[in-house]
């Protein structure tokens, strides 16, 4: 029998893009207010989003500031979330060579950070992945594909990449994995953004009416399908006099809110190495409406899972009404809570994490 | 995305019959010019010629169709950029309508129609700033 899982508890600095492009907070000052509020150990980063000229630019000077400031407010690094940018040129896409070069400048600068993970992208083939291997093995570095929506861990581009690590055997290749894939509802602060832009209470019921029967019908396991239904979403709107509404419908309800259920985690749990605790708001009563963190926590800790869980609030994108700091501490409680449900507990002392972080990965991070 | 703050409050400047506007990022993650893919520089209804625009990030001014090969110099998400083209403005004290268009291309995700594009607008009232 598998032995329970303690997860480490984190966040993502994305939680608070808005905060970090409003300008009230530079980057070392939100690090040191999500230490201050106790979000961490874990600390994950998005290259392109947080470092300014990564990751050409990134000097020596920066690279010793920011593990300074790391070890100083005691934080973990968990992931470095790098971008798999193939559509980086107008005349075409990047070819296989410039593909690997681009990631391998990625990966080397999580390396020199300290992060013992650089999260990596769907656009990856299991033949880049292959290819990306010897970078891995070279910075020792993991590379966690990120499963998001509009695929989930039963997608057969996620099974194909699934099948590649198995042959390959490497405890450098494994996946991210985003609960917005494994989302039960329409998040209710987005109905209530629309609301604002004048959407009517009967096209948000249509809206809510189409997004269930999607997630009645379950996941889309292929591309065109995928297609069909973001297509649903623009003629909705179209066909109730807001076509301007029609994208945004698209965008959110296939690739924020994935109607898979959780249990296509299980396909790929062996190779889960990250997890993005992907979630849009908390409700009065203190619980997340639209994701199942008790149910996604409890199936991490059945199955022995003691990676690290950034919390990762996407609700900013449309909530500029309430403070994203509450809201990521009202979802970490949940997360905690849900921890203990399931007869385990949720890590939150930094050297514990690092403990635990470098037995859950393969190998530790050469820098 | 962050459509609301594409304009920053308070930056219209006007001089010689070219106006300009400082621009941020609607969008969380830095880009290479090679994603900035277009603009339009609309004040009170009228639009700045399309080949009159200039894009200005980093201390570097480029046009549109310079910045289609650009991929050495990006946009971080704290950088105002400048976009400027040639429109006469009065400058005197009225409130201006300043309207700017983006079009840019989101490089990591590829559609079956191509590489994803967002297009965005953002209107805001202002004054010409003084120098």
């Amino acid at each position: 029998m598998t032995s329970l899982g303690t997860p480490i508890q984190g966040v993502t600095l994305y939680s608070f893009t808005r905060a970090f492009h409003a300008r009230q907070y530079e980057l070392d000052g939100l690090i040191r207010k999500v230490a201050a509020e106790g979000f961490g150990p874990g600390l994950e980063v998005i290259g392109f989003s947080s470092l300014r000229g990564f990751p050409d630019r990134i000097d020596d000077n920066f690279v010793g500031q920011f593990r300074d400031l790391v070890a100083e407010v005691d934080l973990v690094p968990t992931s470095l979330a790098v971008n798999v940018d193939t559509g980086i040129r107008r005349d075409r896409l990047m070819n296989h060579d410039e593909l690997v070069e681009y990631m391998r400048k990625q990966i080397e600068v999580a390396a020199r950070l300290g992060f013992p993970i650089a999260r990596v992208q769907i656009s990856l083939t299991p033949d880049a992945m292959e290819s990306l291997l010897p970078v891995a093995e070279k910075y020792g570095v993991t590379l966690a594909l990120e499963v998001h929506a509009d695929q989930h861990g039963a997608h057969e581009r996620v099974l194909a990449l699934r099948d590649r690590y198995e042959k390959l055997d490497s405890p450098l290749l494994g996946f991210t994995a985003d609960w917005g894939a494994t989302v039960t509802g329409f998040a209710p602060s987005l109905l209530e953004a629309y609301r604002r832009r004048g959407a009517s209470e009967e096209l948000l019921r249509q809206l809510v009416d189409l997004w269930n029967g999607f997630y009645a019908e379950g996941p889309p396991n292929t591309q065109k399908v995928h297609g069909e239904r973001f297509g649903a979403f623009i003629g909705l709107a179209a066909r109730n006099g807001r076509p301007d509404l029609g994208i945004d419908f698209g965008i959110n309800g296939t690739g924020l809110f994935g109607p898979a259920p959780i249990d296509t985690w299980l396909e790929i749990m062996p190779w889960v190495r990250h997890v993005h605790g992907k979630f849009f708001g908390i409700d009065a009563n203190g619980e997340e409406p639209s994701v199942p963190v008790r149910a996604l926590v409890r199936q991490l800790v059945e199955n022995g899972y003691s990676g690290a869980i950034s919390s990762e609030y996407e609700g900013w994108h449309w909530n500029n009404w309430q403070d994203p700091f509450s809201i990521i501490r009202g979802e970490q409680a949940v997360q905690r809570s849900a921890a203990v449900n399931a007869g385990s507990a949720m890590i939150t002392d930094a050297s514990e994490a690092r403990r635990i972080l470098n037995s859950h990965l393969a190998q530790p991070v050469r820098g | 995305m962050i459509a609301d703050r594409i304009i920053e409050q308070g930056t219209l400047t006007t001089q010689d019959g070219r106006t300009a506007v400082e621009v941020r990022i609607p969008w969380y993650r830095a880009m290479p010019g090679s994603c900035i893919a277009g603009a339009a520089l609309t004040v009170d209804g009228v639009a700045a010629p399309e080949d009159s625009l200039r894009w200005t990030m980093n201390n570097r001014t480029f046009s549109f169709e310079e910045l289609v090969d650009e991929t050495g110099e990006w946009w971080f998400p704290l950088d105002s950029a400048v976009l400027s083209g040639d429109l006469p403005v009065a400058e005197n004290h009225s409130e201006h309508e300043v309207r700017v268009d983006l079009k840019l291309y989101i490089p990591y995700i590829i559609t079956d129609h191509g590489v994803l594009h967002i297009e965005e607008h953002d209107t805001k009232t202002m004054k010409v700033a003084q120098r």
